[in-house]
Parts: C-alpha cells; structure tokens; sequence
C-alpha cells in the first residue's frame, strides 16, 4: 500500500467539502479513484498554507497543483480515467483547457472581485479561517490576484473598462456552461457511468458557482437553468461526499 | 463589446458580399513577425483559404498598433477591420460563409474545447518560448521585435512588450515553468491533438474547420521556425499524423498561390521544407 497520504486545503461551507475550486476537484478524484487520503482543512490554527493550496504532502513528497497531484495519485495507481480510450484522454485535456478559459475568469470574479459578494461572504469566510493577523492580509492578496488574473488574461482593448471586461468573461462563462450541458447530455458522468479527472474538474468549478449563496447570483442563475449540470453535481455531492442535497 | 454593437456590427458584416480587395496584415515577414504571431497569422490564412475567400497579406511593421486589440493578424474587409481568429470567424458567420455549420452541439463544443486548448498550452508555451527563454529572448526575440526601429526605440519596445508577456505568465502561474515543463505540455497537447486527429483527414472528418485551421497555423510554424534549438519542432515531429497533416493542408490550400505576385506568406514559406 502506499504511504499514507495527506491534503491540506480549504473548508467546506454550504453543503460542499470545500469552497476553492482547486481543492474540491483534487478531493473529488480522491473519491473517485479510490485513493485514501486524510484531509486536513486549514482552519484557524498556526499552520498557514505555505504558497499554493491544495497541498499534498505523502512522506517527504509535497505537490501542489491540482494537474501535479492528479498525476503523482495516478503514478500511484489510483486511476479514475483507466477506462478512457486514447480519443477520450485527449478530450479530457480540451475540456479543462476551456473551463480555465472560460468558465474560470468568472468563477474567480464572483468571488473574489464582485464587491458585494467578496465584503459580506468571501472575505469572513477566509478570513475566519486564517490566523490573525493573516487574516487582515490574505483575503486583500487573494482578491488582488484574481483582479490581476482577471484584466491580464482577458481585459486588453478594445475592452477598456473593468465593466466590458465583467460583461465579457460572463458572456463566455454562460457560453461555457451551455456547451459543458450540451456535452453531457442525458448521461450520468461525462463518459459513461464512472467519473473521470473530467468529472473531477468540472465538478470542482461547478460546485461552488451552484452551492454557495452569493448577494450577487447571475452565474448560478444561469447554471440552475442547466438541470442535467445541477444534477450531475448533486449526484456526486450525495454519492461520493455523502452529503445531503438539502444542505444549504 | 457590448451586445448591442456586436448585433450591429453583425448586421453591418452581413450586408456587403466579401470584397475584392480584402487585406490580412501582419508583421514583417522576413526580420520582424515573431513566431506566435506567425502563427496566429497562418492559422487566419488557412481559415480564409479553407472559406475560399481571397486576401491579400500586407506586411507592415506597425500592425500590432494598427490592430483594434493590439494582436496580429487582423483584417481589413469593406471598411471593418476584425483582428484575432475567433473574431474573424464570427464576422465571416455573419457574411454567411462558415466551417462548422454542419456539426451537430456536441461536435462544435469539442471543437471550442480543442480550440481553447490549443491557446491554453501551445500559444502560452510559444509565448514563454519567446519572451521568458533568456536564451532566446537575446538572440531571437529581441533583434527581431525591434527591428524596424533605430536604437533605442528598438530595445525600449522590446522590453515593454517582455515586460507585459511575463507578467501575464506570472498571472496564470507560468512563470515558475522551467523550459523542461514547458515542452512537456506541448507534447501532451500534441498527443492529445494526434490522438484526436487519428488516421482521419481532418479533425471533423471528411470536411476542415477552425481548429483544423488554427492547429495548422500553429504546428506549420512551429515546424518550419529555426530557433535556438530544435527541441520544440521534435515534440511535434514525434506524431505522424500532425506531420502528415500540416503537409496535406499546404499541399491543398497554400500551393496553388505559388503563382501570385504578391503570394501568401504560407505560400512562401511553403517552400522551406517541411522535412529536414
């Protein structure tokens, strides 16, 4: 058996294992391929996260993002994609590349940068879990680093105000959501009957744009009018978390 | 833009058919275009091409500020100009001429997934390529971006435009790659573009689309750009059928343009060859 195997990462509020989208997919795979991890959430104690979360620390290995650990628990031997023909692997790859291109820019403002949403849920809710006085620090560095993302990645003209660009990245995020429903269909996970490192990540980027109640919702509106997308994430919540669907 | 000055340009697109007179501009071809640009140019080329729609390419070594987002290539059709592939792809839509309209839902979010990976890791690791290679950055990237200009506009613009790109890999979490990671993401993306390509002709089967344009642009120039070293034309070489298939598109959409006087830069640069 391997060595035992540790994941630092955030909580969960809302129903979800945990909020941060990075985290709920390596705890996603985890279930999936069976592979037996001890989760640690940081909460309010003095070991901070150094650097990025999730952290996987097995022996004297620490791996830190989600690609990296997905990789280091297949080289393991806990596979979720075993059954994936070749054409399928690579179409894996595609989708995640556009749930970072599209889906996540929106993800990260309805977080991080919409004001309402960051002062009155986002922020106590790192910040609670933070040890003072990091907690007066952090939160403002995450929310700076999302803006960042934000307008580097996809603010160049001729989009020129923070406005065009929110308006951008939420036409794309819907578009995004569209084709993701599109893709799955009337089917249970995106290949078949068991869920992959695809249904990982989307799970991962879905769950928190459908579970957490935010003052500003236009996302989530969207995703409820996506049943088999609502669907798919609460048959993973109910299935692999063992949580109930009424909870928050 | 907003959604009502999309419905209007769309509007305006499709009342004039597709003129004469269209023009593709890009960088400097010969001392100047750099290969991420080269590559967003050929892919526009080969989408145009595949579209039958003639253009002309002018060469000029201010497009990047001509260009309405400040990336090449961009178009002059009418009077509109439309830079960036997926922009140009809708204004064609508009005019009525499209690729993919015979895919079915799930086949046009494949292709958007397919088109967005190959932004995500081969145009980033082009992109790192150029400008956070220090090797490369001093011997190629540098003496070409600023070619056009005298000392020190030269150097000045060049190091604005590094200075941009490393920031923007920093915010994506690229800056912390070494080169070793970087070209074992290309060859991942090329594995899973050669797994999906097969033995088929075109990524959709029998007839091309965008992504069969847009993942020509980008292997044809990798394969036919000398840089520092061969490391990244060998992550491609390594799958047939993207070599088979790069070779069959410039045999069947850049080679009967050897004619012209102006000629396609593809045509052009089609006749370095693709073996070496």
């Amino acid at each position: 058996m391997a060595a035992p195997m540790e994941l630092s990462c955030w909580g969960g509020d809302w129903g979800l294992p945990s909020l941060h989208p990075e985290s709920l997919t390596v705890m996603a795979y985890a279930k999936f391929s069976g592979a037996p991890l001890t989760v640690n959430t940081i909460n309010n104690s003095w070991r901070t996260p150094k650097g990025d979360v999730p952290v996987l620390i097995s022996e004297d290995t620490v791996i830190s993002q989600p690609a990296k650990i997905l990789n280091f628990l297949r080289k393991q031997k806990y596979n979720a994609d075993y059954e994936l023909s070749a054409k399928q692997g690579a179409d894996t790859l595609a989708y995640i590349a556009l749930l970072e291109e599209k889906l996540l820019p929106a993800l990260l403002h309805t977080f991080w940068v919409e004001a309402e949403n960051y002062c009155s849920v986002t922020k106590p809710w790192f910040a609670s879990r933070i040890p003072f006085p990091l907690s007066l620090y952090l939160p403002g560095k995450m929310s700076r680093e999302a803006l960042n993302r934000i307008l580097l990645t996809k603010g160049g003209p001729p989009l020129y105000s923070l406005t065009e660009v929110e308006a951008q990245i939420y036409r794309d995020a819907k578009e995004c959501l569209n084709l993701l429903s599109k893709r799955l269909g009337t089917s249970q996970f995106f290949f078949g009957n068991t869920p992959t490192t695809l249904d990982a990540f989307v799970f991962g980027f879905l769950a928190p744009v459908y579970k957490v109640c935010f003052p500003r919702v236009q996302l989530q509106e969207h995703l409820k009018q996506l049943p088999n997308l609502c669907r798919f994430c609460d048959d993973i919540l109910t299935c692999y978390f063992r949580l109930t669907v009424s909870d928050g | 833009m907003s959604l009502v000055a999309e419905a209007f340009m769309n509007q305006l697109a499709a009342a004039e058919p597709w003129p004469e007179n269209a023009a593709l501009y890009q960088q400097l071809k010969e001392d100047q275009i750099l290969l991420s640009d080269n590559a967003s140019s050929l892919a526009v080329q080969a989408f145009l091409q595949m579209c039958n729609l003639p253009v002309r390419v002018v060469c000029r070594a201010n497009a990047e500020y001509m260009s309405p987002s400040g990336k090449v290539p961009f178009i002059h059709v009418g009077n509109q100009v439309v830079s960036e592939l997926g922009p140009i792809v809708q204004f064609v839509k508009a005019k009525g001429h499209s690729l993919s309209d015979g895919l079915d839902e799930v086949q046009k979010a494949e292709m958007k997934a397919y088109m967005e990976l190959v932004n995500n890791m081969l145009l980033t690791a082009e992109l790192y390529l150029q400008w956070c290679d220090d090797v490369t950055v001093e011997e190629i990237t540098h003496p070409r971006y600023g070619s056009p200009y005298p000392w020190p506009l030269n150097r000045i613009l060049a190091y604005q435009k590094q200075w941009e790109i490393r920031r923007k890999m920093k915010a994506i979490g690229w800056a912390g790659k070494s080169l070793e990671q970087v070209l074992e993401d290309v060859d991942q993306c090329c594995q899973a573009l050669s797994q999906r390509l097969g033995t088929q002709p075109y990524f959709f089967n029998k007839q091309p689309t965008e992504l069969d344009a847009l993942v020509f642009g980008h292997l044809f120039t990798i394969l036919t750009t000398q840089l520092t070293t061969d490391e990244l034309s060998e992550k491609v070489k390594n799958y047939g059928n993207l070599t088979a298939f790069c070779r069959r598109i410039e045999q069947q959409y850049f080679e009967g343009h050897d004619k012209d006087n102006s000629g396609t830069a593809a045509a052009r640069s089609a006749k370095r060859s693709l073996l070496r």
